[in-house]
């Protein structure tokens, strides 16, 4: 199959290796055109271009602004793809910027999925990631072999924009229990108890967690190194709270953790990792 | 002074008569041409756009809803202008929204000045707003007269951007204030104590405000009747927070207020007073009401 790909970052660049080695013929268009060096792929001048040679194209971007740009901006995909191709984007938006791009897609005739994913960079690299899919099920099952190549769990969530609604749930609970995490190991360290010796035992009992595994290590090791960078998390709250916003629904908790991360930026340490969290608490 | 006003709604209305009754000649524009004619019948000229409400005049000022419509009318009135125009914003929008929109119509050659208000339907009928400017020192000069008619407490805060920035921390201040008052009746009520009682005690001591005052006696009396809409609160608390996301500011009183709020509009209390957070934290402790 004919696939392109847009946004080669830490998150877009595994993944597209992965599709390419599953043999298909493979485009790419890069706004720094050096981040494509060293993948077989044909480089196009631009998304429009891209579009106009491929049955499917996957985009992992940062911003809302930036895929709505890629997908309907001037030479974006749009003036290229074909009517019956399907954009499968990966990048996490907010979910009524991901309805309207489909929206206007769809009066071309172009699919779209949104497909934002779960599991990080090494989840990226091992081709583990959760994958949470919203659009047509018709479209999903044609794009479903593509998908498989780049995770494990791949969920039909509901109509175009759900898969961007359960990203944003998903983000609240994880970013959350890592704020949680972070809390509970410095009062253990306020408190003169090993952080080590706790984390190991809450493991094996009701609060064992995969945040707590994992965030929780790192924050005993006090590696703040990004695995993703929290400033993502931060971006990814400003649109848990709009949508909350949007439905009038109260989110206390996130709000507060909304807080904690907007500390952390004011901090510089956006580049760090989220377990960063741990470093606010430590700064009164 | 020849003004040009846009935006007629229940502050616009009030405050563009008080600058006709100060002597000035004023052109109105709004979008539905009905709400234009009290201004007419009091001697006001109609114009057929925002440009037209520019074209001619020394000062415009526009009171409408929300940024993109400020910056909607705003290039109208770029398009109408004669050199040495001054425009005024008094809606609330988002302090960089207002200093992008600065930006635009400097590069037209008008000069902009934000100019928020606080005080409400009340304070626009009376003349006694407070008005928080931000922009040129000349700008703000020049308004000056038209501002003496509309208000009393008139402040040129800073630069372009600084009125809203003065606006949102009242919003910060009067939302949170709101929402204190709100907990201390609703703990004095749970306890069986008199809330009229304890509001009376506080008056007299550090915890007096404006706030425990007016919408304190007005949450004792029940009067949920706005004033100041919930909804229209939840989008000023909108704007801090959304400030505070982009600047990297901590703000956990904020946060959780503008939850309260989201809340209340989520529930259908969005037409209300803000005092209906009241019944928000009666509800979610179980007090009937």
């Amino acid at each position: 199959m004919k696939v392109g790909f847009i946004g080669l970052g830490v998150m877009g660049r595994p993944m597209a290796l992965h599709l390419q080695r599953a043999g298909h013929e493979f485009f790419v268009w890069a706004r720094r055109p050096e981040s494509a060096a060293g993948l077989p792929a044909t480089i196009c001048a631009t998304p429009a271009e891209l579009g106009r040679q491929c049955e499917v194209v996957f985009t992992v971007i940062t911003s809302s602004a930036d895929v709505e740009g890629v997908a309907l901006g001037e030479n974006g995909l749009i003036a290229g793809m074909e009517e019956g191709s399907v954009l499968v984007d990966c990048s996490t938006i907010a979910p009524d910027v991901a309805r309207r791009i489909a929206a206007t897609l769809g009066e071309r005739g172009i699919h779209m999925l949104d497909a934002p994913v779960s599991g990080g960079a090494q989840g990226a690299i091992d081709a583990t990631l959760a994958i949470m899919a919203g659009g047509e099920a018709a479209v999903l099952d044609r794009v479903r072999p593509l998908l498989e190549c780049l995770g494990k769990r791949i969920v039909h969530v509901g109509p175009n924009g759900a898969g961007q609604v359960a990203k944003a749930c998903n983000q609240m609970i994880m970013v959350a229990a890592i704020q949680a995490a972070a809390e509970a190991m410095r009062l253990a360290a306020a408190s003169g108890v090993d952080c080590g010796k706790v984390r190991e035992a809450l493991a094996g009992g009701s609060a064992a967690s995969r945040v707590l595994d994992v965030m929780g290590e790192r924050m005993v090791r006090r590696d703040f190194a990004a695995g993703i960078e929290a400033r993502l998390h931060h971006k990814d709250f400003g649109l848990v709270l709009e949508a909350a916003r949007q439905s009038g629904v109260p989110v206390p908790l996130a709000a507060v953790v909304g807080q904690q991360l907007n500390a952390l930026m004011a901090q510089g340490w956006g580049r760090d990792d989220t377990a960063s969290l741990l470093r606010v608490l430590e700064l009164p | 002074m020849k003004i040009g006003f846009i935006g007629l709604g229940i502050m616009g209305r009030p405050m563009a008569l008080n600058l006709i009754k100060g002597g000035h000649e004023v052109t109105v524009w709004a979008r539905r041409a009905e709400s234009m004619q009290p201004l007419l019948a009091a001697g006001a000229r109609a114009a057929a756009s925002p440009a037209d409400a520019a074209r001619g005049n020394e000062l415009v000022i526009s009171m409408v809803a929300d940024a993109p419509d400020v910056a909607e009318v705003m290039r109208g009135v770029a398009s109408g202008a004669e050199p040495g125009l001054v425009a005024v914003d008094m809606s609330t929008i988002a302090p960089g929204a207002a200093r992008r929109i600065g930006e635009e119509l400097a590069a037209a050659g008008v000069d902009f000045i934000d100019a928020p208000v606080s005080g409400g339907e009340v304070g626009a009928i009376a003349g006694t707003l407070s008005i928080m400017a931000g922009g040129s020192q000349a700008g703000f000069a020049k308004a000056s007269p038209a501002f003496a008619c509309m208000g009393k407490n008139i402040i040129h805060v800073g630069e372009s951007g600084a009125g809203q920035v003065a606006k949102a921390a009242n919003q910060i201040v009067t939302g949170m204030g709101v929402l204190a008052v709100a907990e201390a009746l609703a703990f004095a009520s749970k306890n069986g104590v008199d809330g009229a009682k304890v509001r009376e005690a506080l008056l007299g001591g550090f915890a007096y405000s404006r706030i425990l005052e007016n919408h304190g006696q007005r949450m004792l009396d029940r009067n949920f009747k706005p004033g100041f809409k919930s909804w229209m609160h939840e989008k000023d608390l909108n704007i801090v927070m959304q400030t505070a996301h982009e600047l990297g500011l901590c703000l956990p009183g904020s946060a959780a207020t503008a939850q309260m709020f989201n809340a209340m509009v989520g529930s259908g209390h969005g037409e209300e007073d803000s005092i209906a957070v009241l019944k928000l934290l009666e509800k979610l402790s179980g007090q009937a009401s």
